[in-house]
C-alpha cells in the first residue's frame, strides 16, 4: 500500500514542470545538515522545537531497532550482528525512548492545553492519531526489550538498559510476552507506514528532499518565466495543478500544517483571508484529488477559486516571513506569484484598483504615471552628475528608484544620501531620465511580460554605460537589480545606501555625533529577510542615537504592508501599517527609523491615521542631521 | 497608390484629423466607415479586404488603435500608433504617455498608422470619396450594449467639471456637509482621499487617487488633503488645483495653482456664502 502510494507521488513529481535546483551543492549539503539534522528552523521556537527534535533525533537513533524487531520476530534468538549486543547502544535506545515520550507529552500539552492560534485550520484529529501511533511505537519497543530481559533473551548487558531493565522487574514474565510485544511493535510500524503517505506525516519522507532543493542564495529572486521556448513548453504561472513545478509539488507534500507561517503572516495577523498554510494545504489537497487526472492527461479545474480562494492570492505582501519560518523550507511566495501570473496574464482577473499601476508601469515606466522627464527634478540644485549616453560610468551608480524620484516623502532620503556621498567624496552619478521602473511591482503582481521588458531595457542601459557598482535606496530595486537582473545578463555589485554609508562611517569619512534620542529601526522585508542587510542600518542608528529593538526585527521583521505591489492596492480590514506602528510605539522610542521608501510612506501614513507621536525618518536623514548639529 | 482611412464616423473629430495625415501621404485617399455593432476583429477584416495593398490610416482613439492593431495582426505587418509626422517610411510618433517623441522607421511594404490626437487639423470627409463597409460578424466578438454606472442623479466623479474633495482635515463624515453644499452650488462632484474611505466617512466610490477614480476636471478643490503621491496620481489631470490646508508645509501646495492656508471649516463656508451673494446680485 505504502509502495503504491509512493509510486503515485513520484509519478506526480516527475510530471511537474521543470526547474533547475542542482547548483550550489555544498550549500545544499550544509542546509541538509543544519535544517534537517540540526533542526535549525524548528528551534527558532524553543519549546516546540525541542519537542520535535527529541522525537526526530529519537527516531534516528531508534531506526536500527526496527530491523532488530523484524529479525527478532522471525527468529527469537537472533538480532542485528554486533550492534544488537552493544550495551552503550541499548543505553542510548532507552534514553531516546524517554526523550520521545517526553516529546509526546510536550506535544500533547501544546496541542491540548496551550492551543496556539497557528493550528487554526489544521487537521487536529490527524495529528492526535499520529502522536498516538508514535507513542505506541516506542511503548511496544520498550515492552519488547523489557520482556526480553525478563525472559533472559537479551544479547546485551541488561544493566545498560536502565529503563527496560527496571520495567522488566515490574511486568509479569510469561514466556510469550516478548512475542506479543515484538509483533505488536511491527504491526504498529507497518500500520504507520501505510497511513503515513496519506497523511501530513508524509513530511518525514519529503521534508529532507524539500530542504535540499530549496533556494540557497538570491532568496528574493523569482524564477523567470521563459518566453523563448516552444509554446508547448511555455508556462504562464500556475492555472491548474498541471502547471506546478516539481518543487511546488514537493512543497505541498512536505507541509505538516504546523502553522508557523500563519503565525508570522502580517496579512493573517490583521484579519485578512490569507494564511500561507491554507494556500499550501489547498494546493496539496487539489493536487492529490486531481493527481490521477493529471497523470491521465484529463481536463483539470483551476487552482484559483477552487483549492485556493482568489482573495487569498491577492492578500499576500510577498514579505517572505512564512518562507523564513517554515521548518521544511516550503517556498510559499513561488506558489502565490505563480497563481497571480495565471490570473493576470491568462485570465486578466485581478484587483481592479491595481490596473492603473500596471498600465502606468508599462506605459510611462513608473507606477504613478508621472512624466519620465520629471525623473531627475528632485536632484535640481544638488549638483548631482547625470550620466548621459556615451559618457564614462562613475565608480558608483546611484539607482534612485521611482518612489524617491516622484514621492515627496520618499525623496528626502535620496536628498540625504546624495549630501552624504558628496560630503564623503564618493564618485557617483545618477541615470536621470534613462532610469525606469525595475519592473518589480509588475512582477510581484504577476505581470511577468512587463517585468522582463523593463529588465531587458534597464540591463541594456546599465551595460552600455559600463556600470559595475550600484547603490540603491529602495530595497525592492536592490532586490531586482541584484537578485533578478543576472537572469537577464545584468551582473553588478549592488548595495543598499545604508551599507555604503556604514562603510563610510567605519572608514571615518563621515563622523556622526551621537544623540540621546531613542530610535527603533524597522527592517524592510526586502532588505533584511530577502537580502540579509540588517547589521549596517543598525550600525548607523547606533552611531546617531540610542537604539531600541521591536520584538519582531531582523530576519523576523513584520511588513509595513506595501510589498507584493500592495502599495497600489486597497486593503481590507485592519491595516498592516497601523499594526506595525503600534509595535514600534510599544518600544517607547520617539523615532521610527526606516531604510525603504515604501516603509517610509506606509509607516508615516500609519502614524498619522493612528494619531501617534512618532517621527518616521530614513536612516540617511538621521545621519545628515547628526552631522549638521 | 491608395490610402484607406478608417473613420469612426464622418464627423468624428479625431477621424477627420486622420484624414489630414492620410492626405500628406500622397496617394488617393479613400475614407471608410463601418456599419453595425463595434467588433474590432471583424471590422479589421473588412478593412483589410477593402484596402487591398493600400496604406491604412486610423484615428488615434481607443477604437482607432484597437482596429488598426487587429489590421496589423491579420496582415502580420508592423503598425505605428500616435504618429505626428510621416516622411516616406520614416515617422515621428508619441510614446511614453506623451512624454517622448520617437523617430522610427517602418520596415514594411505598406504603412499602417494612427494619427496622434490633435497633431493634425481636421478635414471634412466631403473632400474625399468615401464608402461604408458592412463586416461579417460571424465568429467575432461584438459589443452589444453599454451600461453606465448609476450615479444616483449626481454628476459622476470621472465626468465632473469641478470636484470638491476632502481629506483627513475634514475631520468626520458629518464634516463633508459643507463640501456637499459647495459642490451643489458648483454642480460639482464630491471626492475624497484614501484616509477618508479607510475611516469609513465616505464610500470607496468617492475616492480619488491611485487606487480610486482618476479625475480630470477643470477645477479640483482639495480641502484638508496633504497631497500624498497616491492622491496626486488621481487628480493630476485637473486643469487647475485649489488647495485649502491648515498646514503651510503640506505637499499639496507644491501641486496647487491656488493656495489658501487656513482652516477649511471656515474657508469652505465662506466661499459658499460669497458664491451665493454673487449669484443673487
Amino acid at each position: 500500500m505504502a509502495g503504491r502510494r509512493a509510486l503515485f507521488l513520484v509519478r506526480l513529481v516527475r510530471a511537474g514542470r521543470p526547474l533547475d535546483r542542482t547548483d550550489d551543492l555544498p550549500r545544499r549539503v550544509t542546509n541538509e545538515a543544519t535544517i534537517v539534522l540540526g533542526q535549525r528552523k524548528l528551534l527558532q521556537r524553543l519549546v516546540p522545537g525541542l519537542m520535535h527534535a527529541a522525537i526526530f533525533w529519537g527516531f534516528i537513533v531508534l531506526f536500527p531497532t526496527i530491523v532488530m524487531a523484524a529479525i527478532g520476530a522471525v527468529d527469537r534468538g537472533a538480532t542485528l550482528p554486533w550492534l544488537g549486543a552493544q550495551g552503550w547502544y541499548m543505553a542510548m535506545v532507552d534514553a531516546f525512548v524517554l526523550a520521545v515520550l517526553a516529546g509526546i507529552v510536550v506535544a500533547v500539552w501544546i496541542r491540548k492545553v496551550v492551543r496556539p492560534r497557528r493550528f487554526e485550520g489544521s487537521h487536529l484529529g490527524e495529528a492526535d492519531l499520529i502522536l498516538a501511533l508514535i507513542a505506541l511505537v516506542v511503548l511496544t519497543l520498550l515492552g519488547w526489550h523489557a520482556s526480553r530481559i525478563a525472559a533472559g533473551l537479551n544479547e546485551w548487558p541488561a544493566h545498560a538498559s536502565f529503563l527496560s531493565n527496571w520495567v522488566s522487574t515490574v511486568i509479569p514474565a510469561p514466556r510469550v510476552l516478548d512475542r506479543v510485544f515484538v509483533w505488536a511493535h511491527l504491526c504498529v510500524i507497518l500500520t504507520f507506514l501505510c497511513y503515513l503517505p496519506y497523511s501530513k506525516h508524509l513530511h518525514i519522507a519529503t521534508a529532507a528532499v524539500n530542504v535540499f532543493f530549496s533556494r540557497t542564495r538570491r532568496r528574493g529572486r523569482l524564477e523567470p518565466l521563459r518566453f523563448d521556448v516552444p509554446e508547448s513548453e511555455m508556462r504562464f504561472g500556475a492555472g491548474t495543478v498541471r502547471d506546478l513545478t516539481w518543487k511546488e509539488m514537493v512543497d505541498a507534500f512536505s507541509c505538516t500544517e504546523c502553522g508557523r507561517c500563519q503565525d508570522v503572516c502580517p496579512a493573517y495577523a490583521t484579519g485578512k483571508v490569507l494564511s500561507p498554510k491554507l494556500v499550501i494545504m489547498g494546493v496539496r489537497d487539489q493536487l492529490f484529488a486531481e493527481g490521477p487526472d493529471l497523470l491521465a492527461g484529463e481536463a483539470l479545474k483551476p487552482i484559483a477559486g477552487n483549492g485556493v480562494p482568489e482573495e487569498m492570492i491577492w492578500d499576500c505582501v510577498t514579505c517572505g516571513a512564512c518562507v523564513h519560518e517554515c521548518p521544511v523550507s516550503i517556498e510559499h511566495i513561488d506558489h502565490i506569484v505563480d497563481l497571480r501570473r495565471d490570473l493576470v496574464m491568462m485570465q486578466s482577473s485581478f484587483p481592479s484598483e491595481a490596473e492603473s499601476m500596471l498600465r502606468d508601469v508599462e506605459r510611462v515606466g513608473n507606477p504613478w504615471g508621472k512624466p519620465q522627464g520629471d525623473r531627475e527634478s528632485w536632484a535640481e540644485g544638488l549638483g548631482v552628475r547625470v550620466v548621459q549616453e556615451g559618457e564614462p560610468a562613475p565608480e558608483i551608480l546611484y539607482w534612485v528608484g521611482c518612489a524617491a524620484a516622484y514621492d515627496e516623502r520618499a525623496r528626502v532620503a535620496a536628498e540625504s544620501t546624495v549630501k552624504l556621498l558628496q560630503r564623503a567624496g564618493v564618485d557617483f552619478a545618477i541615470l536621470g531620465a534613462r532610469e525606469s521602473c525595475t519592473g518589480d511591482p509588475a512582477r510581484r503582481m504577476g505581470n511577468e511580460y512587463v517585468f522582463q521588458a523593463y529588465a531587458e531595457q534597464n540591463v541594456a542601459t546599465l551595460n552600455e554605460s559600463g556600470v559595475t557598482k550600484i547603490v540603491a535606496s529602495c530595497p525592492h530595486c536592490l532586490n531586482s537589480l541584484g537578485n533578478e537582473y543576472p537572469d537577464f545578463g545584468g551582473r553588478y555589485e549592488v548595495m543598499h545606501h545604508t551599507q555604503l554609508l556604514a562603510e563610510l562611517v567605519r572608514d571615518g569619512k563621515l563622523e556622526p555625533a551621537k544623540s540621546e534620542t531613542e530610535i527603533t529601526y524597522h527592517d524592510s522585508c526586502y532588505l533584511a529577510r530577502h537580502n540579509d542587510v540588517a547589521v549596517e542600518p543598525r550600525e548607523l542608528v547606533a552611531a546617531v542615537g540610542k537604539p531600541v529593538e521591536m520584538a519582531k526585527h531582523g530576519k523576523r521583521t513584520f511588513c509595513c504592508g506595501a510589498g507584493g505591489a500592495h502599495m497600489w492596492m486597497e486593503e481590507r480590514g485592519q491595516p498592516i501599517n497601523e499594526e506595525r506602528v503600534r509595535q514600534a510605539a510599544e518600544t517607547g522610542a520617539e523615532t521610527l527609523a526606516v531604510a525603504c521608501p515604501f516603509c517610509t510612506v506606509m509607516l508615516d501614513d500609519g502614524v498619522r491615521s493612528s494619531g501617534r507621536q512618532l517621527r518616521v525618518v530614513d536612516v540617511s536623514t538621521l545621519l545628515v542631521e547628526s552631522l549638521e548639529d | 497608390m491608395t490610402v484607406v482611412v478608417f473613420m469612426e464616423s464622418p464627423d468624428d473629430e479625431l477621424s477627420r484629423q486622420a484624414l489630414t495625415l492620410a492626405q500628406s501621404l500622397d496617394g488617393d485617399v479613400q475614407a471608410v466607415t463601418v456599419d453595425g455593432p463595434y467588433a474590432p476583429a471583424a471590422w479589421a477584416k473588412a478593412i483589410v479586404e477593402a484596402a487591398g495593398d493600400a496604406d491604412v490610416v486610423g484615428p488615434g482613439s481607443d477604437r482607432g488603435n484597437e482596429v488598426l492593431a487587429h489590421v496589423a495582426a491579420q496582415l502580420d505587418l508592423p503598425f505605428a500608433a500616435n504618429v505626428t509626422e510621416v516622411r516616406g517610411d520614416e515617422l515621428t510618433r508619441i510614446r511614453w504617455g506623451g512624454t517622448l517623441l520617437e523617430e522610427a522607421r517602418l520596415h514594411a511594404p505598406r504603412r499602417l498608422l494612427t494619427a496622434a490626437p490633435f497633431a493634425f487639423p481636421p478635414l471634412s470627409v466631403e473632400s474625399t470619396q468615401s464608402r461604408v463597409l458592412t463586416p461579417e460578424l460571424d465568429g467575432a466578438v461584438a459589443v452589444v450594449d453599454h451600461v453606465a454606472p448609476d450615479t444616483g442623479g449626481k454628476v459622476s466623479l470621472a465626468d465632473a467639471k469641478v470636484v470638491v474633495s476632502g481629506g483627513r482635515g475634514v475631520g468626520s463624515a458629518e464634516g463633508f456637509a459643507i463640501l456637499e453644499e459647495l459642490a451643489a452650488l458648483l454642480d460639482a462632484a464630491v471626492g475624497c482621499s484614501r484616509v477618508v474611505t479607510s475611516a469609513g466617512w465616505r464610500p470607496h466610490t468617492d475616492q480619488v487617487g491611485q487606487t480610486g477614480t482618476k479625475v480630470s476636471p477643470d477645477l479640483y478643490i482639495a480641502c484638508g488633503i496633504s497631497g500624498a503621491t497616491q492622491h496626486i496620481a488621481g487628480c493630476k489631470g485637473a486643469k487647475k488645483l485649489l488647495a485649502i490646508n491648515a498646514d503651510r508645509e503640506a505637499t499639496i501646495f507644491a501641486h496647487a495653482d491656488y493656495a489658501v492656508v487656513g482652516d477649511l471649516h471656515e474657508i469652505v463656508p465662506a466661499i459658499t456664502a460669497e458664491l451665493r451673494k454673487a449669484r443673487s446680485s
